[in-house]
């Protein structure tokens, strides 16, 4: 296995830097050089590095420095250097000048980019260097969310790409998922085509319940902890934007449209509402003169907030109260012979996800067990696998996409019936992804 | 005795999960926790419904507090939820605080040797995170006098394996430094071994000796004591299943599923004493004893000499280390070493995964994690494990026999099971 036993850190006081070097000093025990603006940033970003991981004796091995002071000492001395530094070419192009002057042969560089193209930001480097540069995208809060995407290019030496590989996963305890240097890769690729996509159904249905209704139908019970919408606000609508933007202006499949931003959702950057980091987005929370919380949801017709509606769709209720039973396949069976609008809509993005996530594999990762890894470790959604499983097969989750009018991948059409289709069980209950 | 009780596997829950967060009970625990084992273990709700006819199945729920955590009782007829089969199933529940899941393995495996059944189907069942921690902490007191040694206590279970630790050092005369170094290898062996298992609570948590050794401050504090957080081992939630079997059964079980009678452990001993109720009262009654715990010791040597077993014989424990000091404690009543000598063993490396007498290679209860009713009953499907070379990545090479000591309160109910081949 690699030995990594120096690292430096940029961008050490930002949520990724500072978490990603809690785990690298804590579970690697390596020194750890924090560069940022600033020494006094720096150390900002050690503090809140020991709290991540919460242990002291991180403490003593973790150096602050500035990137115009120490970035060149700091780096030729590093086994690994770690670039979490603003998201864009401009930014990170010319660090990459620097760090590839400074770095000894052998020495491991990589980005935490979460959808910049990995080979071209390793032609700032030579060939050694090129040989050694990956994206490892990181999911925050780090020491929580262990998906790691290692991000390969055409310039990677295969034996390099394993012994990184092992180290992520045995010595920092990463799960890792091994992707192609494509937009966003295998974990946001997936998780932002359904977000955008309910966004845009969020419009179609802006008279029935809008926003609200669709994170109501995609609740809990269809395999997530948070509603596609919620996890927009959550991320931030510009952060949300940046992402589908990079993958509608680079890729060319078949749900290529919806990726597409909606208008309500530029309307709403516009106007500085960005989401919960700006205090509001596509919803908002009022606390009242006498400490109550309301919350508030966007009205995409008339752009005012209204209180947050409830929903009474039995269907909906029935299949919560199976899994929290923990009566999966009952739950889906009730998803699959509902009727009504509402079990439509949950019926057409349950067999989109399985879909997209499964047409992914031979362009993005070479296996399922991939874009399963990502979307269960990564997003805390029930992988596309194991979906198969609890709707009863891959027969009957065919029979689901011929109704929605979506694709059916090969890799489904090829699947052997009877037999398990989820193959991550092992590391991953799928189970305990969803809520009842 | 060793040719009576069978055990054909079972299964556990992930003790990573909390139920209450995903919006499920412990019922639904139960229902995925039995319905995996019986799936593992290759046996149908048919079968069991083919063998109730005859009245040769029965259910055994251990489980500690469920009337204060999840406010319901009676959990031995629950199993009739989890499915129809189940109805007309003998079954109830069984107490006896942290050891629960051992006293319910203890009835089935007296009713199976008894010859009352043929399959008993044994099943550890807590949910904790239904409380905040200081509340739980309160309903643990109950595994105490509650009255004397918890009521009002924050967090009292911990003061009292604190005060064994205190105990152990004055007894033994110990020099502090190296004792506390010893405690701290305990904890960073069994978070090492969990990561290897896949279905333990810390798997992915951060622990290695240099913070098990900075104890104090925000970020491994003082709970009990000389005892810190990486002392102890963590609630959560949690089911296990074992299956026990009699001869006759497992003979129609291995030509069922093609394996042989000789290739499936047996329950080769035993061992149940109840100390003193109260740690002043045990520590009273050791004065003079080269053990400390001479009633968990006596426990040891009851199931070694059921099993006309010893210490050399034995290649993998299971023990309750719900702290340090008890799995400390548990090294000398084990027989791998002297009392008052523990440390030593430590040292030298003997208890880690690839020493002579591994001790929890699964993680342990601080390592897997710690669901009261369902401890025992994951450490009979550990021991199992290793017996049957099917452990994964936490397999002890070449195990042949295991043994396991589970106790409720501190050190109170004492039961050790010796399984084997």
């Amino acid at each position: 296995m690699r030995e990594i036993k120096t690292v430096t850190i940029l961008g050490a006081n930002g949520a990724m830097g500072s978490g990603s070097a809690g785990v690298i000093a804590a579970f690697g025990g390596a020194k750890v050089h924090m560069l940022a603006r600033d020494v006094e940033k720096a150390k900002q970003g050690i503090e809140a590095a020991v709290a991540s991981v919460k242990t002291d004796t991180i403490r003593a091995r973790m150096i602050p420095g500035s990137y115009d002071a120490d970035l060149e000492k700091a780096v030729a001395e590093s086994d690994w250097v770690f670039e979490l530094v603003a998201e864009s070419y401009e930014v990170k192009e010319p660090i990459n000048t620097r760090i590839a002057k400074a770095r000894r042969p052998g020495t491991i560089v990589s980005t935490v980019s979460s959808g910049l193209s990995i080979g071209r930001l390793a032609k700032a480097y030579d060939e050694d260097g090129q040989k050694h540069y990956y994206g490892t995208h990181f999911f925050n809060p780090p020491y929580k969310m262990i998906l790691c995407e290692l991000v390969t290019h055409s310039g990677n030496d295969k034996k390099v790409t394993q012994a990184l590989g092992e180290y992520l996963d045995k010595v920092l305890g990463r799960a890792v998922v091994y992707t192609n240097d494509t937009p966003a890769f295998a974990g946001n690729r997936i998780g932002f085509q359904l977000m955008n996509e309910v966004a845009h159904f969020a419009e179609k249905y802006a008279d029935k319940g809008g926003i609200a209704l669709l994170d109501e139908i995609m609740s809990g019970y269809t395999g997530r902890a948070m509603g596609p919408l919620a996890t927009a606000d959550f991320v931030g609508l510009d952060v949300h934007k940046a992402i589908v933007d990079n993958i509608y202006d680079n890729t060319k499949d078949e749900a290529h449209e919806t990726f597409k931003l909606p208008g309500y959702f530029q309307k709403l950057i516009d106007a500085g509402k960005l989401g919960m980091k700006s205090g509001g987005g596509l919803t908002k929370v009022v606390k009242h003169a006498d400490g109550k919380r309301e919350k508030f949801v966007y009205n995409i017709k008339t752009g005012e907030y209204d209180p947050y509606p409830k929903f009474d769709i039995p269907f909906i209720k029935e299949a919560r109260q199976k899994i929290k039973d923990s009566d999966y396949k009952g739950a889906m069976e009730v998803v699959k012979k509902a009727s009504g609008v509402e079990a439509d809509i949950a019926r057409y993005f349950i067999s989109r996800y399985i879909s997209y996530s499964l047409s992914l594999v031979g362009e993005v990762v070479d296996t399922k067990e991939n874009t399963d890894g990502a979307m269960g470790f990564g997003f805390n959604w029930v992988p596309a696998s194991a979906f198969v499983d609890f709707l009863g097969g891959p027969k009957e989750t065919i029979k689901l996409m011929e109704q929605s009018k979506i694709p059916v991948p090969k890799l489904l059409k090829d699947a052997k019936e009877g037999k398990k289709f989820y193959e991550l069980g092992d590391k991953l209950d799928a189970r305990s992804l969803f809520k009842g | 005795m060793s040719e009576k009780v069978f055990v054909l596997g079972g299964e556990q829950t992930d003790f990573q999960r909390n139920w209450t967060k995903e919006g499920k009970t412990f019922m639904s625990m139960m229902r995925e926790v039995l319905d995996d084992a019986l799936e593992k273990v290759g046996i149908s709700y048919d079968e069991i419904k083919r063998l109730n006819k005859e009245n040769r199945v029965a259910v055994f729920v251990g489980n500690f507090d469920a009337e204060q955590y999840a406010n319901q009782g009676h959990l031995g007829a629950f199993l009739t939820e989890v499915n129809p089969a189940l109805y007309g199933v003998p079954g109830a529940r069984y107490e006896a605080a942290c050891a629960s899941g051992s006293v319910a393995l203890d009835a089935a495996i007296t009713h199976i040797r008894a010859e009352d059944y043929d399959l008993a189907i044994v099943l550890g069942v807590e949910v904790m995170k239904t409380v905040s921690s200081s509340v739980g902490g309160d309903f643990l007191g109950t595994a105490a006098y509650y009255d004397k040694e918890a009521k009002g206590v924050q967090f009292p279970f911990p003061k009292l394996f604190g005060k064994l630790a205190d105990v152990i050092l004055e007894r033994y005369e110990l020099k502090e430094e190296r004792f506390m170094d010893a405690l701290a290898e305990i904890s960073r062996i069994n978070y090492a071994n969990a990561k290897r298992n896949p279905k333990a609570q810390t798997r992915t948590w951060f622990m290695n000796k240099e913070h098990a050794m900075a104890r104090g401050g925000d970020n491994n504090m003082a709970v009990g004591g000389r005892l810190c957080i990486t002392d102890c081992s963590q609630v959560t939630d949690g089911a296990a299943v074992t299956i026990l079997a009699s001869k006759d059964y497992t003979k129609e079980y291995a030509k069922k599923t093609g394996r042989k009678v000789d290739d499936i452990p047996r329950v080769k001993g035993w061992g149940h004493r109840v100390a003193p109720i109260t740690f002043e009262a045990k520590k009273q009654e050791s004065v003079g004893d080269k053990y400390i715990l001479p009633w968990t010791r006596q426990t040891v040597k009851d199931a070694y000499k059921r099993a006309d077993l010893d210490v050399k014989n034995i290649d993998v424990f299971e023990t309750h280390d719900c702290f340090t000091s008890s799995e400390y404690a548990a090294i000398s009543a084990f027989g791998i070493s002297e009392p008052g000598k523990e440390h030593i063993a430590i040292e030298e490396g003997t208890i880690d995964f690839g020493g002579k007498k591994p001790i929890n290679p699964s993680g342990g209860l601080i390592g897997v994690g710690h669901p009261v009713g369902a401890s025992g009953v994951r450490m009979m499907l550990d021991l199992y494990k290793q017996v049957t070379n099917t452990a994964g990545d936490y397999q002890v090479k070449g195990a042949k026999n295991g043994l396991m000591l589970n106790i409720g309160g501190s050190a109170t109910t004492n039961f050790v099971f010796i399984l084997g081949k």
